[in-house]
């Protein structure tokens, strides 16, 4: 596949949950491709629908119309076991709120998602001791995320986030509970993993400055419509 | 997932909740403790008494009859007078007939039953009793344990067989200093001549005395050992003479007032017999043969077989007791995980998000679950034995104030104890039935969002 392949497709992509009589559409007709290799900023005030596009696109939840395209393969289709492995191996996901076990050290938390992919205990553990290493938190393996810092556990989501080598990166506010210093940093090692492992990655956020400074391309949401598409860099 | 993450992750989310994870096990634990020592309590009198019966050798025994009243009175109508014809055709158990049983092919050894009341005399001290008369050949068997002392070694002896309690009924707790000492018995006679049933208005209302005293001495060559269980055996008197000797005797054979209204031609018939075997297998055999004699039957082996679907119905009455430990322990243990995975509410969402299938968290559910069965069972088990170890050694001090050898009151074999840790952990995977589906239900997209 060339950098010019279109990884993830969506067509007319539609959510809406009924409340009593009266429908709501959280994204309607949603249309987007991104290609290989690229670095999507998704904005939007709040309630616009980015996190329902998040997790249609991860997963998690199924549309109620259009279809998603991941790697030639239609997601809106699959039933719940092929959606499990997809979860499991195609993406990753990072979370605004850093969804870490609070039991579970850093370097179990890594080695987590391996659990279920009947990875013997040895090899979870350097698997994840390697991954930790490339987000600089080695010497914060046998920490708790209790006694991480924000960014420090931000980073510890991503290690756990690309353990399973996942062919797209869904970071759903990402640098929204850290400070700005911080969130600089994340952003940069979330750039640095586009630019260097050619890893194709999805984001919602709503700090303009960041994803100006970061990302490729940009897609606005509002009322869970695309209201504007381009591209940065 | 592997089975030994699936082990480790549940000791994991177990540990995390100790508290709760212990006060759920000892639940088990006393459900499964409860559920054993009864079953073990049953097993344990089972096996009492099927050591008793092999002991006594009472399997070789088949008791005979001739017709009984006593069955007759249980009948009316025409059922009644069929009886009666029933027991007209019934031959009589009489010297001539035992002579009969004793040719049948696989019989060792056939004697009547020979009880009459009397009075004994020894340590200063009177007791009235019933004695039986068995032959020596019967008394040198495995039928009588003795505590001290010897059988009589002929028919014709001068010498009694008195037992351990009847010695401690006359004040007497040193069985081995008994041997040899004299005891006086006497026996009531009547002169049956000049008896007619009218009489007996006259003895109710103390009018009249129409019996004599006859007394006897006799050397007390052996004291019976008290039976570790008081079931039915052939042994049913205290005291116990040669046969011989009895046959010598001026007494009443009587053990019931229907003895004295009785034909003359019916006097001399006995109204039970033992028959011993020389093996088990020719019970059936020779059953059939004595019945075709126009006798009745009654084999020890069949009473075991009926006591056996007693023991069935105690056991199952025992096991339903315990199971309502169970039921309360499962409660718990559903409550515990479904507390346990509302706590983890969020946890879950984060399983699902990272790749793990419904199955994968159903699995989690359930070997936690079978974790706290696991353990339940085998500490309810260690629990059950200590229980039962405790009532035992109560028992026995209580049963060993009255002389009564030591009785282990439980058994734990081992298919009860594999059972119990089994069924405990079973029992604990069909709690976990719900909360496992339950959790498996949980929406990642809820979940993540939950607090």
């Amino acid at each position: 596949m060339t950098e010019t392949t279109c990884l993830v497709e969506t067509q007319g992509l539609t959510k809406a949950y009924t409340s009593g009589r009266r429908q709501f559409f959280a994204l309607s007709g949603v249309t987007l491709s991104v290609k290989k290799g690229r670095f999507l900023a998704v904005t939007g005030v709040s309630g616009s629908g980015k996190s329902t596009f998040m997790n249609l696109l991860g997963g998690l939840d199924r549309p109620t119309s259009g279809s998603i395209i991941v790697d030639g393969k239609y997601i809106s289709k699959m039933d719940k076991k092929e959606l499990t492995l997809y979860r499991r191996h195609q993406v990753g996901m990072v979370f605004q709120s850093f969804n870490l076990i609070s039991s579970y050290t850093a370097l179990e938390n890594v080695g987590f998602p391996l659990l279920f992919s009947d990875v013997s205990r040895k090899e979870r553990s350097r698997r994840a001791a390697q991954m930790l290493d490339k987000v600089g938190l080695t010497s914060r393996s046998n920490h708790r995320p209790s006694e991480l810092s924000g960014g420090e556990q931000q980073r510890v989501a991503v290690a756990r986030a690309l353990i399973n080598k996942p062919k797209i990166l869904l970071a759903d506010e990402p640098t929204g509970n850290l400070d700005s210093k911080t969130a600089g940093q994340i952003m940069q090692m979330l750039a640095d993993l586009n630019r260097n492992q050619n890893l194709t990655i999805i984001m919602i956020s709503h700090e303009e400055n960041l994803v100006r400074q970061f990302t490729q391309d940009i897609m606005r949401l509002q009322d869970g419509k695309v209201i504007e598409q381009k591209t940065i860099r | 997932m592997r089975a030994a993450d699936y082990i480790e992750q549940s000791f994991t989310n177990l540990r995390k909740m100790k508290l709760r994870t212990f006060l759920t096990t000892f639940g088990v634990i006393i459900g499964i403790g409860a559920l054993v020592s009864m079953i073990a309590f049953g097993q344990g009198m089972q096996e009492n008494i099927t050591k008793e019966f092999k002991e006594l050798g009472l399997f070789n025994y088949i008791s005979v009859f001739s017709g009984s009243e006593g069955e007759m009175n249980h009948r009316r109508g025409p059922q009644r007078r069929h009886f009666r014809q029933q027991q007209e055709d019934l031959a009589g158990l009489d010297e001539k007939m035992l002579e009969e049983i004793r040719r049948i092919r696989g019989v060792e050894r056939v004697f009547p039953e020979v009880r009459f009341p009397a009075m004994i005399r020894f340590n200063n001290k009177e007791n009235f009793t019933y004695i039986q008369a068995l032959p020596a050949v019967a008394c040198q068997s495995e039928l009588i344990k003795l505590k001290a002392g010897t059988a009589f070694d002929s028919n014709d002896a001068n010498a009694l067989i008195i037992s351990e309690s009847m010695l401690e009924s006359m004040d007497f707790n040193e069985p081995q200093n008994a041997v040899g000492q004299q005891i006086e018995l006497a026996t009531l006679t009547i002169d049956s001549n000049s008896f007619n049933p009218a009489m007996i208005t006259s003895i109710v209302s103390g009018q009249g005395n129409f019996f004599e005293k006859e007394s006897y001495i006799f050397t007390i060559v052996g004291v019976s050992r008290r039976s570790d269980f008081g079931g039915p055996g052939l042994l049913r008197s205290d005291v116990i003479i040669p046969i011989g000797t009895s046959n010598k005797m001026k007494k009443l054979s009587a053990t019931s007032i229907r003895d004295f209204f009785e034909s003359e031609e019916n006097q001399n018939n006995y109204s039970m017999a033992s028959v011993k075997v020389s093996s088990v297998e020719h019970i059936e055999d020779v059953k059939q043969r004595i019945e075709q004699l126009g006798l009745r039957t009654f084999a020890f082996a069949d009473m075991l077989e009926g006591m056996k679907k007693g023991f069935m119905l105690m056991d199952m009455f025992l096991f339903s007791i315990g199971m309502i430990a169970i039921t309360v322990a499962c409660l718990g243990i559903i409550n515990t995980m479904v507390m346990s995975i509302l706590e983890r509410y969020r946890e879950i969402g984060i399983m699902k998000a990272v790749g793990a299938a419904d199955s994968d968290v159903k699995k989690i559910i359930f070997f936690e679950t079978a974790t706290i069965g696991f353990l339940g069972g085998v500490f309810g088990l260690v629990f059950g034995w200590l229980v039962s170890m405790i009532i035992n050694v109560v028992v026995n001090q209580i049963l060993a104030r009255r002389g009564v050898p030591y009785v282990n009151c439980f058994s734990f074999p081992w298919w009860l104890c594999l059972g119990a840790v089994l069924f405990s952990i079973l029992v604990s995977l069909s709690a976990g039935i719900y909360p496992a589906i339950r959790a498996a239900k949980v929406d990642p997209v809820v979940a993540l969002r939950h607090d």
